[in-house]
């Protein structure tokens, strides 16, 4: 087919995709030149311009600091024990409503399993030490009432782990159940009926139907999430994490808030985001590739 | 072909749709305040300026905090200042809200993008100031001071303006701070009657106090007494540690003090450990609040004194008393015949109770190099240092909101309107140049905050600001700003709180162990390199 | 007969276990509900958990006879409701194209916006732009720099991709426009996924704050996230006590935080059920069908 022929077809394509593409060369890679702070003596007044090359040097000074690894070990355990655990949740959680019977309670359940996520952390921080607190939080109570001991949830490192996951999944896996429910959407009932006369039980009919049909949403996110494995928000383990668990809770996003911005060394953060930015498209694209030799799923 | 033709319709629907979103929300944009064009067009304005008005952008927290009605740009202080420094003087003020959490971030953004940065703009962070100061992009002010700001010198004082110097130059502004004391004590004077005990006048008495509050329960608690109450906050954490510091030579303390923040940490001073050691004493035998080191924000500790749990605890001076918190008056809803009294309790070696104070100044008030209204600036802080002025934003209307009892100190009348009130609700932060109300003497400012308290609680705020004001001493004075300070000042910060909560919770024979790996990673992030700049920095004072 | 035991066995323990999330998740909001009803000695001494105690309706007066709480309402949904169709219209313009496979030039699309997921030019070239297209304090600067978000795109191009192609082809035959296939054939098969990421989109513009923090200055231009957002972290931080000294600052209560909280979240919780009417299976069936 001749170029002509092709444009001529496909024209409208490339139309759509105009102003979608301008709005990510302005908004996005308009602003990129930022990038180049990590390799200047970042000036406040001479602005991003006129502040003088100092070349590896931020790099240098960052690769030698002992919080960066702890912080950055932090961000990879976190991520890590929440793929295990925060990932599979809103599959099992979309599955489990997708097969009640009861339209109500369907409906009903699902609206409220998803009220945590419009909970600000800082509000969640202080509902969780009322929650799991030594002194006088509500577990605690009712632990002492069956007569155990009290069991530091949030002031031992290996216990906070378990609460910020905990926490994690009440908070996230009501939301992330939606999208699932759209994808089910598409599953074709017929194959259900087919499974029914065929006297499959359910967790087979899930297995090898509802999973299925699921697959192709499941590795986007996948993809999406080993990408991110790098990255960690900020407000989470900065409010649900305390004193006396920092050498858990300090991830790459509070060292960036402390040593970068709260400091006013921009170069520091600049250098930390590009760090970030590299490691995660290598991991998006290896993840891309991986998907695509596997399962013939893709994202690019 | 008709088909196609609907198709291409919808197209061009969706298209225009598009372009019609983009418009909509590029029009609200011209709508609202345009910003970017920093001074010009202000023409519209209400303050009737008819000839060239010019603007003077100042800047004013946000807290989030206005009453219904009412905004930071626009309320009763603003007005004040528009009718009585704007108008006369032909000047239009403007004031631009910056969110109080985020005052830093938002400074340096506004500061780094150049443009729209306002006039007048302040900190409470010495080390934003210096950062400001060192990379060259703030106006010196010496020379406006002497030619327009003779009531601002006055107001001041030299001891002040020295805070605002930075290499010789006086690049900022420091407000005055009225009320230098910062902390006092209290104790639950009803469970020492019951145990038929003195006031503990010794940290060791208190150690003894708080055991016997721990086996004899006198507040009937059911094993909940919490003899000692403890947060990770400075209020109940510094006068603690500071009462076991030794007694130190002028050079020790400037070399071994460690400024993180705005405060000053002796975590190298002699008797730290000695601190340390005594909180991990108390908590191992469950004499203190058990989850401290969650308790950032007090809101337990407050939760705890209010229910009677608490025996002992230091606070900011009066804020036990205070009408706002409403700890002691809930105290005594909740446990009848409770009585939270101000005590000075916790001794150093020499007999006396020693605890910091603030310095005298507050923020800094700077004006950027970009600024083309220094002058008018100037004029500004100048026209607010004129004691009436000050006083009026400070106090409001007399008669209205106060009059002046026999003392000549403000009090507010018994009737006044919730309305009335409201008027000064931000006025800490427009009357920048003074942090406190300014009457002229210690006793008078103290007296002025007393006032202020319900009027059951009067004596014991009066008492706490006694003690808080008692045996203090100042920060150190650096004479020219430690660059690892403001490097690794935030992240020392955080260790200092992480090292006093984990040796304070580990168990009684870790506790060296643990100190000493710690102490070993706070040096190796920082802590080395302060102290290597500040004893370098005494030697070249010398 | 064992099958059917099995799986009523299966349908028990799943409403239990499903019922017992619903409870857990509905806890914190009664408390936060409870707390905006409770005199402020009652929380102060923790007293108040689910329940109210000392009921009173104070907090809510004083929020709802704010009147730049309710503009800040109408802004808000106002800003809700443009930003979330112009990035719906964004978004499925780039995701329709993007969705053939067989798009020349289609790798290089793509990656020129994965690399927007990772790679930003940070805060400050970010705030001078908005400044020199004249956005600043005004609704542009909320809804332009956020109009595609690459993440919800993939997830669009995922779901465009599960419709069957025949359906598209057979389309082409009859000689429709790729405008029309879009508009007549791909859409209506994606509501659940259209009407899923409205609401992610909405969801972030309503709940996001940071952007405002940094870009609005006039309080009229508050939305209702960045007023709760100054409220909350007001008394927050000790840092502020420490370097303010205990001056007056005008505190505000407990439960006038919460109320306001309630006032703020429910109207956006109300969305997803409203909502939930595009969740309807058997849509792609019928249109194979038909």
């Amino acid at each position: 087919m001749s170029m002509t022929v092709y444009l001529r077809r496909y024209w409208q394509l490339y139309a759509l995709l105009v102003l979608p593409l301008a709005y990510f060369l302005v908004f996005k890679y308009g602003p990129m030149y930022g990038i180049q702070i990590a390799f200047k003596d970042f000036n406040f007044f001479q602005g991003i311009n006129g502040s003088e090359w100092i070349g590896l040097e931020a790099f240098k000074e960052v690769f030698g600091m002992r919080d960066f690894y702890i912080t950055l070990r932090n961000t990879l355990m976190l991520n890590g024990l929440d793929l295990l655990v925060s990932f599979p949740a809103p599959l099992l959680l979309a599955i489990m409503l997708y097969e009640l019977k009861s339209i109500w309670f369907k409906k009903l359940s699902q609206t409220i399993l998803y009220i945590p996520h419009f909970i600000s952390w800082v509000i969640i921080g202080g509902i969780v030490s009322q929650v799991f607190g030594t002194q006088s939080g509500m577990v605690n109570n009712f632990i002492a009432g069956l007569g155990f001991g009290e069991i530091p949830f949030l002031l031992d490192k290996h216990y906070w782990l378990f609460t910020y996951l905990i926490v994690g999944v009440w908070q996230s896996a009501g939301w992330g159940t939606i999208i699932y429910l759209a994808a089910l959407t598409g599953i074709n009932k017929e194959l259900f009926e087919a499974a029914e006369v065929d006297g499959a039980g359910r967790l087979k009919r899930i297995w090898h139907i509802t999973v299925p049909g699921l697959k192709p949403t499941i590795i986007t996110l996948l993809i999406i999430n080993l990408g991110h494995m790098i990255s960690i928000g900020f407000e989470r383990p900065f409010n649900i994490g305390n004193t006396a668990v920092r050498e858990y809770a300090d991830v790459l996003s509070t060292f960036v808030y402390r040593v970068g911005l709260q400091s006013g060394q921009y170069t520091i953060a600049t250098v930390v985001g590009l760090f970030q930015a590299v490691v995660g498209l290598v991991f998006v694209l290896g993840a891309n590739y991986a998907s695509k030799k596997l399962t013939d799923e893709s994202i690019l | 072909m008709g088909r196609k033709m609907f198709g291409k319709k919808m197209a061009s629907t969706l298209l225009a749709a598009l372009t019609a979103i983009g418009f909509l929300a590029g029009c609200s944009g011209n709508g609202g305040k345009d910003a970017a064009t920093g001074t010009s067009g202000n023409g519209g304005s209400s303050a009737g300026a008819a000839k060239e008005a010019v603007t003077l952008k100042v800047e004013v927290f946000e807290r989030g905090n206005s009453p219904a009605g009412m905004s930071v740009t626009n309320n009763y202080l603003t007005k004040f200042v528009q009718d009585h420094f704007g108008k006369p003087n032909n000047i239009n003020v403007e004031y631009v809200p910056v969110p109080r959490s985020e005052e830093v971030e938002k400074l340096n953004v506004l500061m780094a993008s150049g443009g729209d940065v306002p006039d007048i703009v302040f900190t409470y962070d010495q080390n934003v100031f210096y950062r400001y100061a060192q990379q060259g992009g703030l106006t010196d002010l010496t020379e406006l001071l002497d030619q327009q700001g003779t009531n601002l010198k006055k107001f001041l004082g030299e001891d002040t303006l020295a805070y605002g110097k930075f290499e010789g130059k006086q690049f900022a502004i420091p407000a005055k701070r009225a009320n230098l004391g910062k902390y006092a004590s209290a104790i639950r004077q009803d469970w020492l009657d019951k145990l038929g005990l003195p006031v503990p006048k010794t940290t060791e008495e208190l150690y003894n106090t708080l055991k016997a509050f721990k086996e004899k329960d006198p507040g009937g608690t059911g094993g909940k007494v919490i003899p000692l109450g403890m947060t990770i906050a400075p209020a109940q954490i510094d006068p603690l540690v500071w009462s076991f510091i030794q007694p130190t030579t002028d050079e020790q303390k400037f070399t071994l003090t460690q400024r993180l923040g705005s405060n000053d940490y002796p975590i190298l001073l002699p008797g730290f450990k000695d601190a340390l050691q005594f909180m991990n004493k108390l908590y191992n035998e469950g004499l203190m609040s058990k989850d401290f080191g969650l308790d950032k924000d007090k809101k337990q500790l407050y939760q705890d004194v209010s229910n009677g749990k608490v025996g002992f605890l230091s606070e900011d001076d009066t804020n036990l008393y205070d009408d706002g918190n409403k700890i002691s008056s809930t105290l005594e809803q909740n446990v009848p015949g409770a009585n939270l009294k101000p005590v000075d309790v916790y001794t150093n070696s020499e007999g006396k109770h020693a605890k910091p104070r603030y310095a005298p100044n507050g923020m800094y008030i700077m004006i950027p190099k970009s600024s083309e209204r220094a002058a008018e600036a100037i004029k500004y802080l100048d026209w607010m240092a004129i004691p009436d002025n000050l006083f009026h934003m400070q106090n409001g209307v007399e008669g209205e909101n106060y009059t002046l009892n026999e003392n000549g100190v403000p009090v507010a009348p018994a009737n006044v309107t919730e309305e009335t009130k409201n008027r000064l609700y931000n006025s800490g932060d427009m009357a920048i140049i003074s942090n406190g109300q300014q009457l002229g003497s210690d006793d008078k400012n103290r007296e002025a905050t007393v006032q202020a308290m319900s009027p059951k609680y009067q004596d014991k705020a009066r008492e706490s600001l006694k003690i808080s004001n008692s045996d203090t001493f100042p920060p150190v004075l650096l004479s020219k700003p430690i660059e690892a300070q403001t490097k690794y000042g935030t992240t020392l910060q955080d260790k200092y709180f992480e090292i006093i909560v984990k040796t304070t919770m580990v168990k009684p024979d870790k506790f060296e162990s643990t100190y000493e790996s710690m102490m070993k990673d706070y040096m190796a992030s920082g802590g080395q390199a302060i102290l290597d700049e500040r004893t370098a920095l005494y030697k070249e004072s010398k | 007969m064992r099958a059917h035991t099995a799986n009523r066995v299966f349908d028990t323990v799943n409403i239990i276990v499903l019922a017992a999330g619903v409870l857990l998740c509905l806890a914190p909001f009664f408390h936060i509900i409870a707390i905006s009803l409770s005199s402020k000695e009652a929380i102060l001494s923790g007293k108040v958990s689910l329940f109210p105690v000392a009921f009173n309706l104070e907090a809510y007066n004083q929020v709802i006879s704010d009147a730049s709480m309710i503009r800040s309402l109408g802004f808000t949904v106002l800003l809700t409701c443009a930003f979330t169709l112009s990035c719906m219209l964004m978004t499925i313009a780039a995701g329709y194209p993007l969705s053939k496979r067989n798009l020349k030039g289609r790798k290089t699309f793509m990656f020129v916006i994965v690399i927007t997921m990772f790679f930003s030019g940070g805060v400050i070239p970010e705030y001078v732009l908005v400044r020199n297209l004249h956005l600043l304090d005004s609704m542009g600067a909320l809804i332009f720099p956020g109009l595609i978000n690459p993440f919800y795109l993939i997830i669009l191009i995922t779901f465009f991709h599960n419709i069957p192609s025949s359906l598209e082809e057979s389309a082409e035959i009859d000689g429709s426009s790729h405008f029309r296939t879009l508009v007549s054939i791909v859409l209506p098969l994606s509501m659940p996924v259209i009407a899923t990421l409205s609401l992610f989109y909405a969801v972030g513009r309503w709940n996001g704050f940071t952007d405002t923090l940094m870009y609005i200055t006039s309080p009229e231009l508050y939305p209702l996230q960045l007023k709760l957002y100054q409220l909350i972290q007001n008394n927050l931080i000790n840092d502020l006590v420490q370097q303010e000294g205990t001056q007056f600052v005008r505190l505000m209560p407990e439960s006038l935080k919460a109320a306001s909280v309630v006032f703020a979240t429910v109207p956006i919780l109300l969305v997803y059920p409203w909502l939930q009417r595009y969740f309807v299976s058997g849509v792609m069936l019928g249109a194979v069908k038909g």
